[in-house]
């Protein structure tokens, strides 16, 4: 089964293209996915990465961090190439303004056109669906509840990033670089997949009910019917002038399966003026518990090696990590640590600005796994 | 009364995962993310009109209907 990975840290975008497609031509290659630094020209490379490719689907963004197998890089390209044993059939569509969720439903229509059959019957099993959205537009979660009306496979992929400048992000299709947009894709895959999510928290079993909201804004202004701010520091038995510095390690959480720690997690990212503003919408009135982090490089590898347990081999990964848990693990060195549990398993993935499986998330590594 | 909400979102469930249960799993995940935590809800729940209504709404957004 051919599923190769290859990088490039060289940062002319024509030869590093011509390093990639040397290490990925031939191999029956029909789908590359790539991910890139911003520090590239995003339309030269779209484009030079569809025309070194011209027979494949060819998709990709732009990066706060890019990881391959055994390394998390900077300023680099990561790409996978997936031959015709792996993926079948590609659909790869791009929603050229983000916020007009019509385009959702009419890349559908197409994808419905293309394949011959609704996708709401589409098998989940023989069918995925990627997307790759503007990491800047605060409006992914609006595009993954359309989708998850509309379908019942599974959808993967995240949010691009720009290293960290917060400006402007980019995703890639034909032969193009978009901003304000998205890329929508199905996949028909030959190969056995499944879809691991993991994020390393527990519950501190503290429930908060966001009482008052700005939606559009992702701002809690009240929760359990107090300023958001106090209330939370409350909680966290912390002042309010030091509840910030606690965002990253107690972040909150969708319960969707407490047993077995299922959470969907939502990031606090700054105070504004008594309000609390997140990296992801939270409703008026939805409950959400608080959580504390736990070890980011332990659980992945208890994730990782559960893969494996009923003796599959896991053939490739594609790895959306949040930015969040990359600067975590920078900040306690532990990079080469996380790198080296895809030592053995091709691996390509990014540290995103966001997350997405059949919703939006925060601080969270959600992975498409290919098996042999 | 009681046990309408469960019945509910059992109903949604059912209709659109038609017994596949990866299916079952995403669409009570979905239903969290839209505001109704499935967990919380048994046929002993009381019927709180407010819940009733938005499952209602949720229901058409799924395209089920009820």
């Amino acid at each position: 089964m051919n599923i190769n990975v290859t990088y490039s840290t060289n940062s002319s975008v024509s030869q590093a293209v011509t390093e990639i497609k040397d290490s990925l031509k031939g191999n029956n290659t029909n789908t590359i996915i790539y991910f890139a630094s911003s520090n590239y020209s995003q339309d030269e490379l779209s484009n030079s990465m569809q025309k070194s490719f011209s027979n494949a689907k060819v998709l990709g963004c732009s990066t706060a961090g890019e990881i391959i197998s055994n390394k998390m890089l900077k300023n680099s390209i990561v790409a996978m190439g997936l031959s015709d044993e792996v993926i079948s059939d590609a659909y790869v569509d791009v929603m050229d303004d983000i916020g007009d969720l019509e385009q959702v439903n009419t890349i559908f229509k197409s994808m419905e056109e293309y394949y011959g059959e609704k996708v709401i019957d589409m098998d989940n099993s023989k069918y995925f669906g990627m997307v790759i959205m503007d990491g800047m537009s605060g409006k992914e979660e609006r595009v993954m509840e359309r989708i998850g009306e509309l379908t019942n496979i599974e959808f993967i992929g995240g949010s691009a990033g720009d290293d960290l400048k917060f400006k402007t992000t980019w995703v890639h299709a034909k032969g193009k670089a978009y901003s304000n947009a998205a890329i929508i894709a199905i996949f028909k895959s030959k190969a056995k997949f499944e879809v691991l999510k993991t994020q390393s928290f527990k519950t501190l079993d503290k429930i908060l009910v966001a009482t008052k909201v700005n939606e559009d804004n992702r701002e809690v202004l009240e929760f359990n019917g107090k300023n958001a701010v106090e209330e939370y520091a409350q909680l966290l038995n912390t002042t309010v002038d030091n509840v910030a510095s606690k965002f990253m390690t107690n972040p909150i959480g969708i319960d969707v399966d407490k047993e077995n720690n299922e959470f969907f997690v939502r990031s606090p990212q700054q105070i504004i003026d008594g309000k609390i503003k997140f990296y992801c919408n939270i409703l008026e009135n939805m409950e959400v518990e608080l959580l504390e982090s736990t070890d980011i490089v332990e659980d992945t590898k208890e994730a990782v090696k559960r893969l494996e347990a009923e003796k599959r081999k896991v053939a490739g990964i594609i790895n959306f990590h949040c930015i969040l848990r990359t600067l975590e693990l920078e900040s306690k060195n532990q990079t080469k640590e996380y790198a080296e549990i895809f030592r053995d398993i091709p691996t390509i993935g990014f540290s995103s600005y966001g997350e997405a499986y059949i919703g939006h998330i925060n601080q969270t590594s959600t992975m498409l796994v290919f098996y042999k | 009364m009681a046990g309408q909400i469960k019945q509910l979102i059992d109903k949604i469930v059912d209709a659109r995962a038609k017994g596949n249960k990866v299916v079952e799993g995403s669409i009570k995940a979905k239903l969290c993310l839209k505001g109704i935590i499935v967990n919380k809800y048994t046929e002993f729940s009381q019927d709180d009109p407010v819940i009733i209504e938005k499952i209602r709404v949720i229901a058409k957004e799924f395209d089920v209907k009820l």
